[in-house]
């Protein structure tokens, strides 16, 4: 609860911050304040010590998982606000306002990893969502800024009808809201059930960009600012994810076996599409669009296992995933050319940023000794573990494999092509920044331990 | 008395919607969605809903069709400019809409929906102050949090309206 409230009042006081201070730069120190409160206010609830002790009727449960997340969530945003806050100073004039929203959607992260009620499922995936269309559009003279934004806009309410109905469904056939209710009271799958999950199961989907329901999200990562794609990609959607388990554990756990398919088949046309097409792309933010559904394969294997291996490696997978996605998208921000070829020669002239940037990719590849491989190994056996479908796996296996292609792209250019300078100015702090969120990568490659003990308190 | 009442709206509300679908003028298209919602908002009132009927006219036959007929006003329709759509895409739509439809009403014709009685002693179940009562003290918390949803809504009105 400390989460949502505090989140919630931090997006309000940024408004402010805008009305007060005209000076550009005032809103990104708040805003480090602002998160910096939310992730000791978090800390305190995890440590058993929540501020406001509100009656939530049963439809918010706070366990140590959703709150392990909030934690991974708030520190990448915290990175993310650290690396590429001033970057929002080039979108446009309303900063102050960017940041609000940037709260407000933590307050839907916060809701989304702790509802046990549908109705507050709804409700966090749209609080998360409806900023995320008003950020895409925010570079508003932009003509693909704009078309991202519609489109983000048309297909995201269009998944949120779908996922509606899904719940009228479940509603109709159950009487209650409550996913425990709900998991308790289907004895058997009736179409009416079967109709509501899948509609939910699609909804979902949407939200979290797995094939095939994932055609808007390269058109709406490349057209939408740099800045907020860098958002848009990692946390947003790793709450998502945890939302989307959250769901199908609580209210379908019961019903496992009957839905397990389905996620197999998702999982897989996830993985191979997002892999392949990634092979493809000439641009590094449309290819790290596609890895980013890539990455969503993998992190659904979590969804279809729907055990204890899992849910660690969702958390590690999002902790890995968002840290080096920031970092790489850090960087990009500052580069003019977004093709390969502006990559050409970078660690002649930057060589602790391409070193950096490296070990970002390296991790994003899943290379031993960085996080990723654990995340990705974390996934792989829980899927193992699960005891069906084994297929699955050597999907996985080998689409890990693919993606080491593009990824050694990015770092062949770097080192083995000659190139002109890029000429990118970075100070000596934001340096500084990346090399502690490339430290935290490989201190969880060796020690994921210590993140993931967290979650047995 | 009440049963043919029911059916007359029924078929309103079902040749209205498909009238929707099929106008080929769009600003008829509007109008008859309009006639949609009040047939709709007709069955809600035999259902003892008189809040939800009233909201119903005043947020979507009033406000949002408004709104409608504004964006089509401000489009400048015609056929001129109407982009061609490709045969086969049209066919595509059909065949999976029509698959689709055929999956839903198969699965969905013969199940027990648990109905809770709607009429009797709990007459009052659809009236304000009941309404009102559940919404303040039941759903308190999903009521309360939907206005950052509402605030950020705003904000982002006023993000992409304001000049620059």
């Amino acid at each position: 609860m400390n989460a949502i409230i505090l989140s919630a009042i931090w997006g309000v006081v940024m408004m402010y911050t805008g009305v007060v201070t005209k000076k550009k730069s005032t809103p990104k120190v708040v805003a480090i304040l602002g998160i910096l409160l939310l992730i000791t206010a978090n800390w305190l609830e995890y440590a058993g010590l929540p501020f406001f002790n509100v009656h939530t009727g049963g439809m918010l449960a706070f366990t140590s998982f959703g709150l392990v997340f909030n934690l991974v969530a708030f520190t990448a945003t915290l990175f993310y606000f650290l690396l590429s806050g001033s970057d929002m100073e080039d979108v446009g004039d309303n900063v102050a306002d960017y940041f609000a929203l940037i709260f407000f959607v933590l307050c839907g992260v916060s809701i989304a990893t702790s509802f046990a009620s549908l109705l507050m499922l709804f409700l966090g995936i749209e609080i998360m969502t409806i900023p995320l269309y008003i950020l895409a559009a925010s570079d508003k003279r932009n003509l693909k800024s704009n078309e991202a934004a519609l489109k983000y806009f048309l297909m995201g309410t269009f998944s949120t009808g779908l996922m509606l109905m899904g719940i009228a469904f479940l509603y109709g056939a159950s009487g209650t809201f409550y996913t425990e209710g709900l998991n308790l009271g289907f004895g058997s799958l009736t179409p009416m059930v079967m109709a509501g999950m899948v509609l939910l199961m699609i909804s979902m989907a949407f939200k979290v960009s797995a094939a095939p329901f994932h055609f808007w999200t390269p058109d709406v990562y490349d057209g939408t600012p740099t800045v907020f794609t860098s958002f848009m990609a990692t946390i947003v959607k790793a709450a998502a994810f945890i939302a989307f388990l959250r769901l199908f554990e609580n209210a379908f756990g019961k019903m496992h076996s009957e839905w397990q398919l389905l996620i197999a088949i998702i999982t897989a046309l996830t993985l191979i599409i997002g892999n392949l097409t990634a092979v493809f792309q000439q641009s590094v933010k449309r290819m790290l669009a596609y890895s980013s559904i890539a990455q969503a394969g993998f992190m659904l294997l979590a969804v279809f296992a729907l055990n204890n291996t899992g849910k660690q490696g969702l958390i590690l997978y999002a902790a890995a995933y968002s840290l080096a996605t920031i970092g790489v998208f850090a960087v990009l921000i500052k580069m003019k050319d977004y093709t390969f070829e502006g990559f050409n020669g970078l660690a002649k002239y930057q060589p602790l940023l391409a070193a950096l940037l490296t070990i970002f990719l390296l991790s994003l590849a899943g290379i031993p000794l960085t996080a990723g491989f654990f995340a990705k190994y974390y996934m792989l056996v829980a899927a193992l573990k699960n005891g069906q479908m084994f297929w699955l796996v050597i999907v996985g296996i080998l689409s890990a494999a693919v993606s080491i292609y593009y990824y050694f792209r990015v770092i062949q250019a770097m080192y083995f092509k000659e190139g002109k300078d890029p000429e990118i100015h970075v100070s000596e702090g934001f340096k500084t920044i990346l090399l502690v969120a490339a430290l935290i990568i490989i201190i969880l490659g060796i020690h994921p331990d210590w993140l993931l003990n967290l979650l047995n308190n | 008395m009440a049963e043919i009442l029911f059916w007359l709206l029924t078929a309103l509300t079902l040749m209205g919607a498909l009238m929707v679908v099929f106008s080929k003028n769009p600003v008829h298209s509007v109008l008859w969605l309009i006639l949609v919602f009040f047939a709709i908002s007709g069955h809600y009132i035999m259902m003892n809903a008189q809040f939800l009927a009233i909201v119903n006219l005043i947020v979507y036959a009033g406000a949002i069709m408004v709104l409608f007929l504004f964006v089509i006003m401000l489009m400048n329709m015609n056929s001129d400019t109407e982009p061609q759509k490709n045969k086969w895409l049209k066919m595509a739509g059909a065949i999976a809409g029509g698959s689709l439809l055929l999956v839903l009403v198969a699965a969905l014709k013969d199940t027990d929906i648990k109905t809770r009685s709607l009429s009797g002693a709990e007459g009052n179940i659809g009236l304000v102050q009941e309404l009102g009562k559940v919404l303040f003290t039941d759903y308190v918390l999903p009521f309360e949090i939907s206005s950052v949803l509402f605030l950020s809504a705003m904000v982002g009105a006023v993000v992409i309206g304001k000049k620059n």
